[in-house]
């Protein structure tokens, strides 16, 4: 194993302090192509360092020190309000569970399939990002409650991309967190878990000040239908990729 | 046979797809889309049992994937399959009316569709992947139909603890499933069961596979089912529409006697766990129905006699009798399901007709006003109460199964049905009637036909969902204690329940066992009960010393 390409997936399969990077660099760039982009190549950079540095990783420190990040970042989004700011602490919790799948695998396509998995979510939520700052100036939870009465499609499209950021089914994250979790050891399963907990509590934190609550903010339009459309298409094509890829 | 398993979790989703589809369209009549829908659901299930009881092939399993996704056809799924149908269809039959007024109507379809496709799915799976799909689904239906209001903040914050409670359940199953991969390797239920069965001490993590993968499946029974210290979610979530409360209190909150069933190849490899199933039930048992009499907001005291029915059913499992559980789950459903479904008919009523009822039936159960000293002969009173429930429940089980009595479970739930038969008559002997003996007559006949009628249906149902003897044998095999511990414990419980008699006798005199010794400490125990143990206070305070942290955290790091 070399060391020094290890620290350096550290970067990209953010492992903390390290981490802080990827965060900056989301946070650097508004554009939403932009960050989409960011979200699905960086871990991918981060594997094929892994790769090269010769996973699988067994009995390294590196999976503790993933986990302890994951845990962490997933403990800090309980806190978080700004949706694109979330999004981009979930991905670093979720990136960070690679260097659990790489302690068992060395295989690059599961590495790579796995976090694809897990870029999906905060890629949508980064759309959605989007979506509100264009019409409310900032996508920030209470800023606006009570989506679900007046704008039902952009309701409904932040509740499904909260329910894939917790990793719930049939989203893509539910299936690469039971790959990971029914391949592991027992004291990295307890971990995980309880980062899955974490993410659970922090999106219905979200849900409750966005699409739940008393109708309160500016009335802005709802999400045009070829629009909800486009982002069900999307969804979709997601889910049944994963399902397929895995097994069903 | 088999293949029609699938259209049973399947067509409630189709449902709610056309149901989202056309609602513009067709406006409130997507609700009688959903309704039809549900109606084919039922007669799938239907067709699926009967044909199942009249081929006689036993289980039988279909998957559709290479490696997850597959439905099992076996006693347990086709009744239950049954049931959830059946009483999802009342409730969608219920709702067309009921929630007519209400916004999100078609939500609330689609919704209810949904929910009723996770807990098919969760009864018919056939593997633990697709299993643990349809647990978690069970927990996001749940969250969103309790918020069905997206308005009211009490709904969608119970609806948040359900959630969140649910979760804390999701994670031990998913636990438990991993345990049974790594230790036997296979992930659909037919073979992963025959392997339990015949390398039952296998190990995983240092660990026995089968007792960590059934104690880690209880928990996440409790956390569904409501079992104490994971039940402060139960009595708050009366804030979501009333067809909901009925499907949650009917059906949802059974899915942990209903696991325990379906993991019963694990159980009866694990006794030390199946105590444990006893000892929670039985304190969930005692603590719902403690907190349920204290309860003066009405709702909240149903959502605490759910919660002690649900403990109940938990300690049936843990005595070995799990077709019991799974009988008890089923007529408890419809009683819960009846009582809430009909409270608008009873709220309009007593509108109506304010007067209540001048009989003595009422005066005696609502007003608590006895009658007279009862005017039978006060021994032959006594015998008649101990001595009669207990003669009519042996010769009932006697009947249907004369080697009922080796088993210690058995012994206790004919103990706990002593208890409750002598406990009726106990509490209506002062029943005031112009003829007491025929009342008494009455009261007996009422009793004996109860316990007979239990007797033959549970025992039919118990060779119906497990016709192997040698398994049930085993289940209360695994569920027994040595001689001596037993004794004991029957002992013990028998002196409470007695200390309890006489207590309540002198309360009812206005006297007490031990002066006015201990009424502080009376005082103590009454305002901790009303305060519902402060166990949702102590989560509160704990949730909240871990969002402070993580606010002080991110703070100081510049929320990067």
């Amino acid at each position: 194993m070399n060391t020094l390409l290890l620290l350096l997936a550290g970067f990209f399969l953010p492992l903390f302090p390290l981490s802080m990077v990827f965060n900056w660099v989301l946070a650097r760039f508004t554009h939403p192509v932009i960050r989409i982009l960011v979200i699905l190549v960086w871990p991918q950079i981060g594997v094929l360092l892994l790769l090269a540095a010769g996973a699988p990783l067994t009995g390294s420190a590196f999976l503790w020190w993933g986990l302890l990040t994951a845990a962490f970042y997933a403990w800090r989004l309980l806190t978080v309000r700004e949706l694109g700011q979330w999004s981009a602490m979930l991905a670093t919790s979720a990136f960070a569970l690679t260097w659990v799948m790489a302690a068992d695998s060395g295989r690059a396509i599961d590495l790579h399939a796995f976090v694809l998995g897990f870029a999906v979510a905060p890629a949508l939520l980064v759309a959605v990002t989007a979506l509100l700052e264009s019409r409310l100036g900032a996508a920030y939870a209470g800023l606006v409650t009570g989506m679900a009465r007046d704008m039902p499609r952009l309701a409904g499209l932040i509740a499904v991309s909260l329910l894939a950021a917790m990793a719930l089914p049939i989203s893509p994250g539910f299936f690469a967190m039971v790959g990971l979790l029914l391949h592991s050891e027992l004291a990295p399963v307890v971990m995980a878990l309880l980062t899955w907990l974490l993410w659970s509590w922090a999106g219905t934190r979200l849900l409750r000040n966005t699409v739940f609550g008393p109708r309160s903010g500016k009335n802005v339009a709802d999400l045009q239908p070829l629009h909800a459309w486009g982002f069900a298409v999307v969804i979709v094509a997601a889910v049944l990729m994963n399902l397929i890829w895995t097994g069903a | 046979m088999v293949k029609l398993q699938w259209l049973i979790p399947l067509l409630p989703v189709l449902s709610a797809l056309l149901v989202h589809l056309l609602a513009g369209r067709l406006g409130k009549r997507v609700a009688q889309l959903s309704v039809g829908m549900g109606v084919v659901t039922f007669l799938v299930a239907l067709w699926q049992i009967v044909v199942y009881i009249a081929s006689d092939q036993g289980p039988s399993w279909m998957g559709i994937g290479a490696s997850w996704g597959s439905v099992y056809l076996d006693p347990l799924s086709a009744i239950m399959a049954l049931v959830v149908a059946g009483f999802s269809l009342i409730v969608h039959i219920y709702s067309v009316r009921y929630m007519a007024e209400e916004p999100g109507y078609a939500r609330f379809f689609m919704l209810l569709d949904l929910m009723t496709a996770a807990i098919l799915l969760f009864v018919t799976a056939g593997d633990l992947i697709t299993l643990l799909i349809a647990w978690h689904l069970v927990s996001v239906m749940m969250y969103f139909l309790l918020g069905q209001n997206t308005e009211s903040r009490p709904g969608e914050r119970y609806a948040f603890w359900t959630f969140l409670t649910y979760r804390i359940g999701d994670l031990p199953m998913v636990l438990a499933a991993v345990v049974l991969f790594q230790a036997y390797g296979a992930l659909d239920f037919p073979t992963l069961f025959d392997r339990l069965m015949a390398d039952p001490e296998a190990e995983v993590f240092g660990m026995p596979a089968a007792i960590t993968a059934a104690g880690l499946i209880a928990i996440s029974a409790f956390a569904k089912s409501a079992q104490f210290p994971l039940h402060t979610w139960l009595p708050y979530t009366m804030d979501g529409p009333t067809p909901v409360s009925a499907l949650m209190h009917a059906g949802i909150v059974n899915a942990g006697g209903i696991i325990i069933n379906r993991f019963a190849p694990a159980f009866v490899n694990a006794d030390g766990v199946l105590h444990l199933l006893f000892v929670v039930g039985l304190l969930t048992a005692v603590i719902g129905s403690v907190l349920m009499l204290t309860q003066n907001d009405i709702k909240k005291s149903l959502g605490y006699s759910t919660m002690g029915q649900m403990g109940f059913m938990i300690m049936e499992c843990g005595v070995g009798a799990f077709s019991l559980a799974v009988f008890h789950l089923i007529a408890h459903g419809m009683f819960k399901a009846t009582m809430f479904l009909s409270s608008g008919d009873l709220i309009g009523d007593a509108r109506r007709h304010d007067d209540v009822p001048q009989n003595p039936l009422y005066t005696f159960l609502v007003d608590r006003k006895t009658g007279k000293a009862t005017r039978l002969p006060w021994m032959a009173i006594g015998l008649v109460t101990l001595i009669v429930p207990l003669a009519i429940l042996l010769l009932a089980h006697w009947a249907v199964s004369p080697d009922f009595f080796q088993k210690q479970g058995a012994i206790v739930l004919l103990f706990f049905g002593w208890i409750t038969g002598v406990q009726v008559l106990f509490a209506t002997h002062r029943l005031d009637a112009t003829n007491p003996v025929r009342m008494m007559l009455m009261i007996l006949l009422s009793f004996a036909l109860i316990v007979i009628g239990y007797s033959i249906i549970g025992h039919t149902f118990e060779t119906f969902l497990y016709p192997d003897a040698a398994f049930r044998e085993a289940l209360y095999h695994a569920a027994g204690l040595d001689a001596v511990t037993f004794d004991g414990l029957v002992i013990l419980l028998g002196l409470i329940v007695l200390v309890g008699w006489i207590g309540s006798y002198l309360a009812s005199r206005e006297e007490s066992l031990f002066g006015n010794r201990f009424t502080e400490l009376r005082l103590t125990l009454y305002s901790l009960i009303s305060r519902e143990l402060y166990i949702a206070d102590l989560y509160t305070r704990l949730s909240q010393s871990l969002l402070e942290g993580s606010k002080r955290i991110n703070v100081w790091m510049r929320w990067r």
